[in-house]
Parts: C-alpha cells; structure tokens; sequence
C-alpha cells in the first residue's frame, strides 16, 4: 500500500476516512438505522443517473420530447437508465416516509435533535418537489398535464400568481417553462437537498442514533462500531432496494412516455401516486372551499409535523407517554392512504378514463413508432407529420387545397372533396352540378340538371348504385343487385346520361367516362392529367401534376381522396 | 436485529461484513455504470453513410474555367431531429477540358472552408495558406493531400453531387 501511504502523507485521508465511519452505535446495529443511509444512497443514484440523462435531453418546448424519446427508445440502456430514474423517485418517497415513520415512533425529534427533525422535514419536501419539477421535463401529455394542474392550483392561491408566473417563465407553459424546471430540477433542488443532507448528517454524528430504552449500562455493553457493523445492514438494505428497483424497471420496460404535449388535446391527467392523495381531496372542496384542500389542510399537516418537538410534551421516549403524537402522525398517514386508495379504486371503476388511458396508450405508442425517424424540428407534436396519412394531409393542403375544400378547409374553386366518392355526393351532383360543390366554379359546368321529372328520387338511387357498382371503389363490394339491375337499365333506355358520359375507359366524349369513376386508379389518372379526352377534355383547369409530383404521391393522393367520407 | 457479539472484538465476523460490504457495494455501483457504458458511446463508432448524389444546379450553370462555389441541401436527421432540406455543405465545381470536376471545400489539412482566388486562379486555404490548382492539386502550404474531388452525375442537363467527408490531416483519402 506504498501509494496510500504516499496519498496519506500528503492528505490525511486515513484519518479522514477514520473520522467518518469509526463511530459507536449504543445499543448495536439496528435494521431500523438503515432508512436514512438508503436515501442517501438513492440520492446519489438519481444524481448520477440524471447526469447520464442530461447526456441525450435537451430542454426546449421543440426538443424536450423528441430527445425524451430518441433517449428512451433508440440510445442503448436508455430506456433502462430512464426508467432507473423514474421509478427511483418512488422509492425516495417511500423511503422517506420510513425514515419518518422510524423517527417519530424512536421519538427522534424530540430535545435536543430538533433542528435535525426540521432539516429532514425540508428535505422531504425537496424530494416532492424533485418529483414535480421530473414529471413535467419529458413535456409529453401525462407531464404537461398534470403539471398544469401543479402550477394552476399555485394561481389560485392568493398571491401565488406571481409565483405561478414566476416558475412557469410568463402566462403561459413553453420554452420558457421548461428551462426553469430543467434549472431547478438539477441545479437549485440538487445543492439545496445536498447542502441540507450535510446539516442533517453532521448534527446526526452530534447527537448520534437515538437509541433503544435500554438501561445506560447495556446499551454501553451492546455496543457496536458503524464501520462494518452498521454499515453492512445500511448496504445490505440499500442492495435490496436497489433490486426492486432494477426489478421494477424491467417488469415495466422503464418509465413511461407518453404522446408530445399537445396543448389542443383532452388528456385524463393524473399526478404521479403519491400526489394522489392531493388529487383526491381536491375532489372534496369546491369553488371558493377549493384553498383548504390546496393550502389550508396541508399547511396544516405540514406544521402539525414542524411543531412535533413541541406538541409533544411527554416526560419520556416511552410509546406510552407518547400516544396523542404518535395516534396524530397515525392518523395523518391514514388519511393519505385512504385518500389514495379511493382515488386508485375511482379511477378503477370509471370507464371512461379507463377509455382515455387506453387511447393515451395508443397514441404513445404511434408517435413514438414515428418518432423514430426523426421528430421534424418544429416540435415534438409534429412526430404526426411523419404518418403517411399526415404527410399526404400536407401535400393535399400544399397542391389541392388552393382549389378544392376538404374537411372544411380549402378554396371553393373545384369540387369539394368530402365524400367525393360517396352515393349521396353523386345524387346530389346530378340534382344541381352547377353548384359551387360540384362543377359550378369550373369551366366544365355544362351539365345539365336532372329534373325529378326527368327522374324520380327513387330512380336516380338507382342510377347512382348502378354507377357505384361499375366503379371498381370499394363501395362496389356492397351493392343492391336489384337497384344496380333497375339502374342499368334506366341507364340504357330513359336517360340521356350516356349521351355525354361513357361507360368504357379510354373512349372520347364530352363528360368524363364514369368507368371506374371514383377509384383510385381513376382519380390518379384526373391528378396526372384531367384534360385527357375521355376525362374533362377541353373543359379541364386542373394543373397537370404528372410531372410536379411523383408516382407514389399521386397515387397515396388518389388513395386520400377515395377514402374520404362525407362529413 | 441487534448482534449478540456485542461490543466484543470479532476479527473474523467484521472481515466477513467489510467483505459483504465491499461486494455488495460494487453491484450497487454496477447497476447504472454497466449500462452506462453503451449508453455513452452510442451512436459513437458508426460509419457515415455512402451518402446520395445531391441536385447542385443545371449544367449550364458550370460554363468556364471558374469555379462556382455551390451549396448542397439534403434532409438531415440530426439525433432526434429530422430536417427537411437542410444546407449540408458546399463544393466548388468547375469545367475543364470539356468534363465537370467537384472539390470539396473542406481544406484536406485541417478542415478549413477552402476559398478561390480569382486573381492567381487557385484555391487557397484561409487558415494555413495551403493552396491548389485548378486540378486540385497542392502548390504550397501543409496540406498533406490535394483538394477532395467529389463524384458527378450528370442527367437531363441536371448536375448532381455526392458530399462526402474525407478524414483531415492524413495523405490518404478516406471517408469518415
């Protein structure tokens, strides 16, 4: 050991080393002086694994999903070490609450330790803090969500808008709010929770473990050093943790991510469990009651457990003596379990978040699939645009919609698109072609009105099912025989359709053959080029986009516009 | 679970837990730093693709013996983004004996964006004062290799490019 002598000399490392792990523990190692050591060490995780985190998210409205995703779903063990993370926030507050379970039933905090019951009741709130601030950094819809609902209720507080402005960078979530998480979540809150921890551990070596209520002269007797003793149960616990933790984070494949926020969506919002309770009570108080559930009720607990040092006035340690503070922190963590389970139980049996949590899935699972080729830089809400169906969406509004309307949006110039392909579009184009629907802002607005003279309703369904049938579209498959057979020959004998259309691909004439009219193939062909003979000839405006857009755009074009139904 | 040993030294028993300690101390530091490891280097280590011919203009754009410096665009997926049409770098493309020749600007030394000066007709490097000819070749100055000739195509009166990046400061042509 040449090189630790030589480091030692220079150092003092031995007697470092010496001075932070050689210390008694009256009364021998205890199972129960592990909670303290385990959320250090879970601490330490979190910080090591959020530094690994930081080496792939980016915090800005645009990127934070898109790198949150590419993290979790294409960097290797990313999903892993995310997942680590998350669940590791779970644990802390478990584990807290332990500690703070272990230290109230030992009376810990009483004289002369309270300055140490506060610092560990600060960072308690730290540790939800840390939670709150995490949720919302993958800025996907379940973080968006629910950290509306965080920032809202510090708006309603009175005086909290200055605050709720404050934190979210201005009015309103975005990039803004997003830095300022990012900041406090791994700058502010980690050296706060850090400075705290060396308060919490040198006034822990001040005034030691606190003991069981033995007799001095057997606590002296069973005696043990922390350095291995109690230190072997410290890792031996923190080892266990650690297991269901990586358990935990396998059995669920990680942390979830859910689709990219996306402020014009309806999301079933839920805070992360163990807000819950907050949730539910939030439930119980309404309207101008709404600050008792948000400020009145856990202020109240939280200076319940402040004052504890002082509310308790019992002579000694003794559980005995001390039933009224043991039976008020009891009572407090009952209702907070209560209140959690109804609002587990509720959401169990309400259908329609059970819906909302499924779609949410399926939503998840499709823009993640996207994502995988790249987020466009717009955002992360533009994963959608990598969607065939969303690209051909663009190209319709890039190309077709400065003439033709589709759902609503578009020009008026051409035809409107909507059920293009549909028995109730071709009715009611024959009925009044000139309408500005059909044909009537278009230099082919020859045709003439069939008259209910001409035709009667009835009739005219039959024609329009008999067309449907020669279509070659999907509505061709279901049909009514006897209608198409009535049709024909209507076609054939009565009206005078013919004279302009025919039923033949490739013949000549003044209306556009009706031989596959509506299929894809067919409305492929009036994209490339309309003004073919026997399409609209001399009367065709449309631009010819055979060579402006290729084969395969055309054809999902085609494919689009076939399968729009009327609105 | 107080021990019976009690403040009794136990040599033999605290070797055991300062072993357990020891063991099981580096599987809790195991659990993030194994995968860590292939989670830093990804995606280090992969090759840049071959990369495709890009549209650098119409042919008639390249008349003469003077370089024209040229801008090419492609989609560009960057970690998570994907950019549509984004400038990915640019070349000089000139004509000589009738032929359409493409150099990278990227300086072979040490990557410094190669301009063209008019006057002396070469290329000269702002940063180290390598200088070329027409040809591409080195005429003075560090660089250890001439200028990076790119692939051309040439269809339909279009010209297209091939961009590729050549490893800096070595004599060999290679792409990274």
């Amino acid at each position: 050991m040449a090189f630790l002598d030589w480091l030692d000399e220079r150092t003092g490392i031995r007697a470092a080393t010496r001075l932070m792990l050689e210390e008694d523990v009256p009364g021998g190692a205890r199972l129960r002086y592990v909670f303290g050591s385990v959320l250090v060490f879970l601490f330490m995780q979190q910080v090591v694994l959020g530094i690994l985190l930081a080496f792939y998210y980016s915090p800005s409205a645009t990127d934070a999903w898109a790198s949150t995703a590419y993290l979790n779903d294409q960097v290797t063990y990313g999903w892993f070490l995310r997942g680590l993370h998350h669940h590791g926030s779970s644990a802390m507050v478990v584990v807290v609450v332990l500690h703070l379970l272990q230290v109230v039933f030992a009376g810990a905090y009483r004289k002369p330790r309270e300055v140490n019951w506060w610092t560990g009741l600060v960072m308690g709130a730290i540790v939800l803090a840390f939670a709150l601030t995490g949720y919302l950094l993958p800025w996907d819809q379940k973080g968006y969500w629910a950290t509306q609902v965080a920032t809202g209720i510090m708006g309603t507080v009175p005086g909290g808008e200055p605050l709720q402005q404050f934190v979210q960078g201005g009015a309103d979530y975005g990039n803004l709010t997003l830095t300022r998480f990012f900041a406090l979540h791994v700058f502010v809150l980690p050296i706060a929770l850090g400075g705290l921890l060396v308060a919490h551990l040198l006034l822990f070596r001040k005034h030691g473990v606190t003991p069981p209520e033995l007799p001095e002269a057997e606590l002296r007797r069973k005696t043990q050093p922390f350095w291995p003793n109690q230190l072997f149960l410290d890792v031996l616990a923190m080892t266990i943790c650690a297991a269901v933790l990586v358990g935990l984070t396998v059995k669920t494949h990680g942390a979830e991510l859910f689709a990219p926020a996306d402020p014009a969506s309806n999301f079933v919002a839920r805070p992360e469990w163990y807000f819950l309770f907050l949730f539910q009570l939030l439930k119980y108080f309404q309207g101008p009651l709404q600050i008792v559930a948000t400020v009145l009720l856990p202020g109240a607990a939280a200076a319940y457990l402040f004052a504890l040092p002082f509310v308790d006035r019992a002579k000694s340690r003794a559980l005995r003596s001390r039933w009224s503070v043991l039976s008020g922190v009891g009572l407090l963590m009952a209702g907070v379990t209560a209140l959690t389970a109804v609002a587990i139980v509720e959401d169990a049996n309400n259908e329609s978040f059970q819906h909302g949590v499924e779609q949410a899935h399926a939503e998840a699972g499709r823009a993640r699939e996207l994502a995988r080729e790249g987020v466009p830089p717009v955002g992360g809400v533009a994963v959608f645009d990598n969607d065939p169906e969303q690209k051909t969406r663009n190209l319709f509004k890039e190309h077709c919609g400065t003439c033709h309307t589709l759902e609503g949006k578009g020009s008026e110039e051409a035809p409107v698109l909507d059920g293009f392909t549909s028995r109730e579009w071709l009715a009611a184009l024959v009925r009044n072609p000139r309408d500005r629907r059909f044909y009537g802002a278009t230099k082919h607005n020859t045709m003439e009105p069939l008259t209910t003279e001409q035709a009667s309703d009835e009739e005219l369904a039959a024609v329009v099912e008999y067309l449907i049938s020669l279509s070659g579209a999907s509505a061709a498959a279901s049909v009514d025989a006897a209608m198409v057979a009535r049709g024909k020959e209507l076609w054939d004998k009565k009206l005078e359709c013919s004279s302009c259309h025919e039923l033949e691909a490739g013949k000549d004439s003044t209306g556009p053959t009706l031989a596959g009219r509506g299929s894809p193939a067919w409305i492929a062909r009036i994209i490339r080029d309309s003004s073919q003979k026997d399409l609209y000839g001399d009367t065709a405006e449309m631009p010819k986009f055979a060579d402006k857009l290729t084969q395969e755009q055309i054809e999902a074009l085609a494919q689009f516009v076939a399968s729009r139904k009327t609105p | 679970m107080s021990s019976g040993s009690g403040g009794e030294p136990d040599a033999g028993r605290r070797g055991v837990l300062k072993l357990g300690i020891g063991a099981l101390g580096l599987g809790l530091a195991a659990v993030p730093a194994v995968p860590a490891i292939g989670y830093l280097l990804y995606p280090t280590g992969g090759k840049a693709g071959e990369g495709a011919f890009l549209p650098a203009g119409k042919r008639s754009a390249f008349v003469g013996a003077v370089p024209v410096r040229v801008d090419l665009y492609a989609d560009k997926v960057d970690a998570w983004n994907k950019t549509p049409d984004v400038k990915l770098g640019s070349c000089w493309v000139l004509e000589r004996d009738g032929a359409l020749h493409a150099f990278s600007t990227v300086c072979p030394h040490l990557g410094c964006a190669v301009d063209y000066d008019a006057e002396s007709q070469k290329f000269k490097c702002p940063c180290h004062r390598s200088a070329f000819g027409l040809d591409g070749a080195v005429e003075a100055g560090p660089s250890p290799r001439p200028l990076d000739a790119l692939d051309l195509q040439e269809e339909n009166g279009l010209v297209a490019i091939r961009l590729v990046r050549y490893r800096q400061g070595v004599a060999r042509k290679e792409p990274v």
